[in-house]
């Protein structure tokens, strides 16, 4: 068994690590090069949570050996932003509360990244083609597709047409709102 | 809107004002940016040099004798440190509930003389990289006595069903009954008065949660003994006290740091890799991770419990309800976790949210040679709930009324008694299903449209 | 477990190194699920990522797939148009990326529809082993697996004689319920020529003779599809998996040979 150097241009910076055999791209970049944008949710390709930019095009990184992408250019959700200012996605993101636990969030990110560079002007099922290796447990879709449709226009320059603004304060109260609570005493 | 709660400035001067204007309002999550930039760290999301994992030899049968079990293959594997079996386990019998006094302790960590379901933990190995410990795992050799498998509740508790738990009962024993029940008029009366008599049955298969990220910990020696666990559990001080309890050591030897949980939806309440690896990490005095694998996480974490639920009601030709008898059987799967809870809370539920003179109810909690179910969104009240509103739609078109109409006539309401002995308060359901059927359009009669939850139901 | 990765510069390397027993990785998406997270005998992989047969070659009516083509590339490549509606019914777009043509040759059923279509189609296969390079009806790849594919030839279908329709459990990456490849050419208002494979309804793709042996001299309509489907249950061997059941797939089957060949 040999370990080998993995050279890799990752967000437009040169790195090297060492991989096992069984090093996959998506645990040379983790454990590694400790960026844990890039999650682990199955190892099979089946929930997009490892979804990184290889040489430009979204893949599944748990199936890929590290040593096979050797002088390849990687690109991760780290790489988005300096920190100080977000991408367009991550901000839709952001604006449209299109995240709950976060675990899906950078793959479904990065998927969205990917589509929009292809196609600058998506329809909501083209999004959700991009978006089908994608697996979110808790938000539900619908806000995901938002937040990419509204990025998509923001990259255009165009109005973002999420997120509408009210001004009307608290929704009307129920004749109730003093209850003691309807659950069951258990 | 009046505040409920003033904050006492005598003793909190410095507390935030409370203006309580959020609701409402668009308000960023506070982790929000985390989740976008890749920063919110998981407990995986952290590299150790040293790192050492666990994986789990299992059980290929439903129900069997374990005759021996031989580990010398796995030893030899490079990169192996160590096997762990039940002997290792300081305190091998647990149950999650026992912090609320909950018992018996009916479910090993690791397996012992015998395994109840595909998949029961028999040898964890701990090695250098995740591959030695899959492979480790694979080349320990169990051999078993097959017995036969029981895999339907009532197939359970039927007479002649072999024994599977070392408690005596295929059923979770409540106070001396086999049942949490509920007894309140007299049913048979009931019936025997009733215009009709239904009865159906309802049935849910498990259901599994499938967070994104699964199971998982990683455990960290530090100095003076002290274990510093990173976990996604949904329930840090159920981890913190049943790891300690099972490791047979202080409270204090242990830190859990967590919260950030890649979806848990009930499903990272059990707590189930944590003792393992803090054990390995005792054994080895490194770090230790043990994470299920996606095949794990469907396989062998708790699902929702599989229930079966008969309800037989007494109705008269007008749609009250004067009689409900209910069966209901909850698949705990082999070992309880929170399934005696959650059949408990079926019982809460029942008879629903209707105002019934006579209830019967047996809330049988049984064990099968299942995967151990447990908690998850609602567990008991949901199906419980799906069976109930299902029975009301069946009443309502075999008696052509209208549904709502149904549910508004024996809806509860302010000072009814509920079967549990205890006086409704608060209740809303005939406001809520008024309100309901104007937003949708549906018409009703003016005397429905009278009704309210604080005026007492006419005899 | 995985002992060693191979990433061979030119072909004759790969072959050497497949001949010495090592398995050809294509883009990984069927084997490594397997190797992530179970126990293997010691296993050489020999990925085929840099030995240069990607790539699709149109030449009139004749098609070139290169091995290493991925699904990615095939889908959105205009020159071969009448395939993207098949790679986009293909799992999703990270795992496209990787898939190669090659790979989707020896994906087991219910996936590896792109074959199915390839049956269809009528595509041969070019096999380079030690002894030299043959050709083969992809059709009689399946369970081979002596030799490297480098390339898959194949002419394009005259115009509206090709029909593919992948029933799945939702619209996105979903393994097959069952699928439908088909050549179908109409004289005279009869069937003249037919070839239709199916996928998932088979341990291996189907190549649906029965199905072929009814359409052919009938006009195609609603009577003639329905007996054909009659006749082709007799070929089918489902099974049941996390997507549907064996009794469930047989069961609609009819339906879904209706649509692909009468588009209703």
């Amino acid at each position: 068994m040999t370990v080998k150097i993995v050279n890799l241009k990752l967000n437009g910076v040169d790195k090297a690590f060492m991989a096992r055999p069984e090093t996959t791209l998506l645990l040379g970049l983790r454990e590694q090069l400790g960026m844990m944008g890039a999650k682990r949710g199955c190892a099979q390709g089946a929930c997009g949570s490892c979804t990184v930019l290889l040489d430009g095009s979204p893949v599944v990184s748990c199936l890929v050996p590290a040593v096979t992408v050797d002088g390849s250019t990687v690109g991760t959700v780290e790489g988005l932003s300096d920190g100080q200012v977000l991408s367009d996605v991550q901000q839709a993101f952001l604006d449209g509360f299109a995240t709950q636990c976060g675990f899906c969030t950078p793959g479904m990110i990065m998927s969205a990244e990917a589509l929009l560079e292809r196609n600058p002007d998506p329809t909501t099922e083209e999004v959700q083609e991009a978006i089908s290796g994608n697996v979110c447990r808790c938000t539900g879709y619908e806000p995901i597709i938002t937040a990419i449709l509204d990025a998509a226009a923001r990259r255009r320059g165009t109005t973002a047409a999420t997120t509408p603004e009210t001004d009307e304060g608290p929704p009307p109260t129920t004749a109730y709102e003093s209850s003691e609570g309807m659950r069951a005493d258990v | 809107m009046a505040k409920i709660n003033e904050i006492d400035t005598e003793f909190f001067a410095d507390e935030r004002s409370s203006s309580f204007t959020v609701i409402g309002t668009p308000a960023q999550r506070s982790d929000a940016l985390g989740h976008v930039t890749g920063k919110t760290e998981f407990f995986e999301d952290r590299a150790f040099p040293d790192l050492a994992h666990v994986k789990i030899h299992r059980s290929v049968h439903h129900h069997a004798r374990i005759d021996s079990v031989d580990c010398s293959e796995a030893l030899k594997v490079p990169g192996v440190l160590r096997v762990i079996t039940h002997h290792d386990v300081p305190a091998n019998w647990y149950l999650v509930l026992r912090l609320i006094g909950v018992e018996p302790h009916d479910e090993p960590v690791l397996a012992e003389d015998r395994v109840l379901y595909v998949g029961e933990p028999i040898v964890a190995v701990v090695a250098d990289t995740e591959a030695a410990a899959i492979e480790g795992a694979s080349r320990v050799k169990v051999s078993y006595t097959e017995l036969p498998a029981v895999l339907d509740v009532e197939e359970a508790l039927s007479p002649d069903a072999p024994v599977i738990k070392k408690d005596g009962t295929n059923y979770f024993v409540y106070e001396g009954h086999h049942a949490r029940r509920i007894r309140f008029g007299d049913v048979e009366e009931g019936f025997a008065q009733a215009d009709h008599v239904f009865e159906w049955r309802y049935s849910s298969a498990p259901i599994e949660h499938a967070p994104t990220e699964t199971t998982g910990c990683i455990v960290v020696p530090q100095s003076g003994n002290r274990l510093l666990i990173h976990s996604n559990t949904q329930a840090a001080f159920f981890t913190l006290d049943n790891t300690a309890l099972i490791l047979d050591r202080p409270f204090t030897d242990l830190q859990v740091k967590g919260g950030t949980v890649g979806g848990g939806f009930g499903g990272k309440v059990d707590v189930i890799v944590e003792p393992l690896a803090c054990i390995a990490a005792t054994l080895t005095n490194r770090p230790v991770k043990f994470v299920y694998s996606r095949e794990e996480e469907m396989q062998v974490s708790s699902p929702r419990a599989a229930e079966r639920i008969y309800i037989k009601d007494g109705v008269m030709a007008d749609g009250r309800i004067v009689a409900r008898k209910v069966m209901l059987y909850v698949d705990s799967g082999a070992y309880s976790r929170h399934t005696p809870y959650g059949t408990t809370k079926a019982a809460a539920h029942l008879p629903g949210p209707y105002t019934i003179p006579n209830v019967h109810a047996d809330c049988h909690c049984v064990y099968t040679n299942r995967t151990p179910s447990s908690a998850m969104r609602g567990f008991g009240v949901t199906i419980a709930d799906f069976a109930i509103e299902s029975q009301m739609d069946r009443i309502a078109r075999a008696l052509d009324i209208d549904p709502l109409e149904l549910r508004l006539r024996n809806a509860y309401r302010d000072g009814d008694m509920k079967a549990h002995r205890k006086v409704a308060s608060g209740t809303a359901l005939i406001e809520v299903i008024q309100r309901a059927a104007a937003l949708v359009g549906h018409d009703l009669p003016p005397e429905y449209l009278a009704m309210s939850s604080s005026t007492p139901r006419e005899a | 477990m995985l002992t060693e990765v191979h990433v061979p510069d030119d072909l004759s390397e790969a072959l050497r190194l497949v001949a010495g027993g090592a398995r050809v990785l294509g883009g990984g998406t069927s084997l490594m699920p397997r190797l992530n997270d179970h126990a293997s005998t010691p296993t050489e992989l020999v990925s085929l990522r840099r030995v240069g047969l990607a790539g699709v070659r149109v030449d009139g009516s004749a098609v070139r797939i290169g091995a290493t083509t991925t699904l990615a590339e095939l889908e959105h490549d205009d020159r071969v148009a009448f395939l993207s509606p098949v790679v986009r019914s293909i799992a999703s777009v990270p795992v496209r990326n990787l898939a190669t043509v090659g790979g989707n040759l020896f994906a087991e059923q219910p996936y590896g529809d792109l074959t199915v279509a390839l049956v269809a189609l009528d595509a041969r296969a070019s096999v380079l082993d030690a002894a030299g390079r043959r050709e083969e009806p992809v059709a009689a790849l399946a369970g081979q697996h002596h030799g490297l594919v480098t390339e898959l030839v194949l002419e394009v279908p005259a115009p509206s004689t090709f029909r593919y329709l992948k029933a799945t459990r939702r619209r996105y990456n979903s393994a097959s319920i069952v699928t439908v490849a088909a050549v179908v050419e109409q004289t005279d208002g009869v069937v003249s020529a037919a070839r239709v494979a199916l996928g998932g309804v088979g341990r291996q793709v189907v190549r649906a003779t029965l199905v072929e042996a009814a359409l052919l001299g009938q006009p195609l309509d609603e009577a003639t599809v329905a007996s054909a489907a009659q006749a082709g249950l007799g070929q089918l061997d489902p099974s049941d998996d996390a997507y549907a059941s064996a009794w469930y797939r047989a069961r609609v089957f009819p339906v879904h040979l209706r649509r692909a060949l009468l588009g209703r």
